[in-house]
């Protein structure tokens, strides 16, 4: 990969690309799996580094740090992260633009999702209802799906992001049901099972679903757990 | 000038609105959260001292991301040359509402830090202002003074570099 490929993936993922560049480069995305799996790694570290540091804006600073910087208000009060400070796009919304468009729709032609056959979606179910983030659940038929993350869409629903063989999907959970949102095809080896990557890697495909829905930040592994234990319930 | 003592004012109230976002960038720059908190202040001093360099109407975040970077640069060439070290583990000494909620959080930000740090320090900034600030290639580059296409292959390598630094290191939860 030139070097040039590698200033050409960032634009893209940053939107930083003009429409005809980035139509373009799309178009070489679909065909290369190497570079759509790179495309994929660098999102997933980016996101993964975005999180880590997005909480140290909510902090509060103490009067005593204002004070000690010259910046003493006069009611003394500790400042919070004004919701106007705080206007970063939510980590979905950021990949939205560059990788919602055609190559999302590409794939969504390939995925092996079982439909209607009603045991895997209810297996699926079954998997998004009591699996863990990064814990693989095997179905009836043998095979995987391993959730990934958990949000909550701007409708109050909980939805995860999942894993099943070489696709991802976005599920939201209605009455007890999981219904699918959106799926994409995932990166790396078609079968899916030598992929190491951090939580969420393969969301950028599935950006238009996590947009649609408004989802929130997705939930620590805590917070996660203990709804899966209240059954999904709030507390 | 009778309106001095309001200009001042609308300053302090530009740079406190900024702080949160700053002290974020200042953490993501700095080797450890002490340092961080450090280059957080000093740019605020550098702020109010020179504050008719600020352009009324203009962002303060992005005036004060660029004195903030360039204070870090500044202290990286003068420590390379004493040397000193501070450990990412030793705490962030900010209090969450959840111990436990803190303390994983801190291990996902001890190995984002651990990441950056294997970046050097012009890519970093480029990096974190798009990435972690949210700011664009147009943006960035004004804030850092650089062209645009300075600011994309500073990212670029610096992805590289992530990519390399958090390879192995599968994810934040065992």
């Amino acid at each position: 990969m030139t070097d040039d490929t590698e200033e050409q993936l960032a634009a893209f993922l940053d939107g930083a690309m003009d429409d005809e560049s980035a139509a373009a480069f799309e178009v070489r995305l679909s065909a290369d799996p190497e570079l759509a799996a790179r495309a994929e790694l660098w999102l997933a570290n980016d996101r993964r580094i975005a999180a880590a540091f997005a909480p140290l804006a909510e902090y509060p600073i103490s009067p005593e740090l204002l004070a000690r910087m010259g910046l003493m208000q006069e009611d003394a009060a500790e400042v919070r992260a004004p919701v106007a400070a705080n206007d970063n796009p939510p980590w979905w919304r950021r990949y939205a633009l560059p990788l919602g468009g055609a190559v999302a729709a590409s794939l969504v032609a390939v995925l092996s999702l079982p439909r209607g056959g009603g045991e895997p979606q209810r297996d699926l179910s079954f998997a998004l209802e009591t699996g863990r983030s990064l814990e693989a659940v095997r179905l009836a038929d043998g095979s995987t799906v391993t959730p990934t993350l958990t949000v909550k869409a701007a409708d109050g629903r909980w939805c995860r992001e999942y894993r099943q063989q070489a696709a991802v999907g976005l599920a939201c959970r209605d009455g007890g049901n999981w219904k699918v949102e959106g799926t994409g095809a995932g990166a790396g080896p078609a079968d899916g099972s030598e992929i190491g990557v951090a939580s969420g890697a393969d969301s950028a495909s599935l950006a238009g679903a996590f947009a649609r829905i408004g989802a929130s930040d997705p939930l620590g592994i805590k917070e996660e757990g203990d709804l899966i234990a209240r059954g999904w319930q709030e507390r | 000038m009778p309106d001095g003592s309001a200009k001042a004012r609308a300053l302090q109230q530009a740079i406190i609105a900024a702080l949160p976002k700053l002290r974020r960038f200042c953490h993501a720059m700095a080797a450890s959260p002490a340092d961080g908190d450090d280059l957080m202040q000093a740019t605020v001093e550098k702020a109010l001292v020179h504050g008719d360099q600020f352009r009324e109407g203009s962002r303060a975040d992005s005036w004060m991301y660029r004195i903030a970077q360039n204070l870090h640069i500044d202290k990286v060439r003068s420590t390379r040359r004493r040397g000193t070290v501070v450990p990412v583990e030793d705490a962030f000494d900010l209090v969450g509402d959840d111990g436990r909620a803190t303390t994983e959080s801190r291990s996902d930000l001890a190995a984002a830090q651990r990441a950056l740090e294997t970046v050097p320090d012009d890519q970093r900034a480029a990096f974190v202002l798009v990435v972690v600030e949210g700011l664009s290639y147009k943006e960035a580059a004004e804030t850092l003074g650089v062209p645009i296409g300075t600011i994309m292959s500073r990212i670029a390598r610096a992805r590289g570099r992530i990519e390399q630094a958090l390879k192995g290191d599968a994810g934040t939860i065992q």
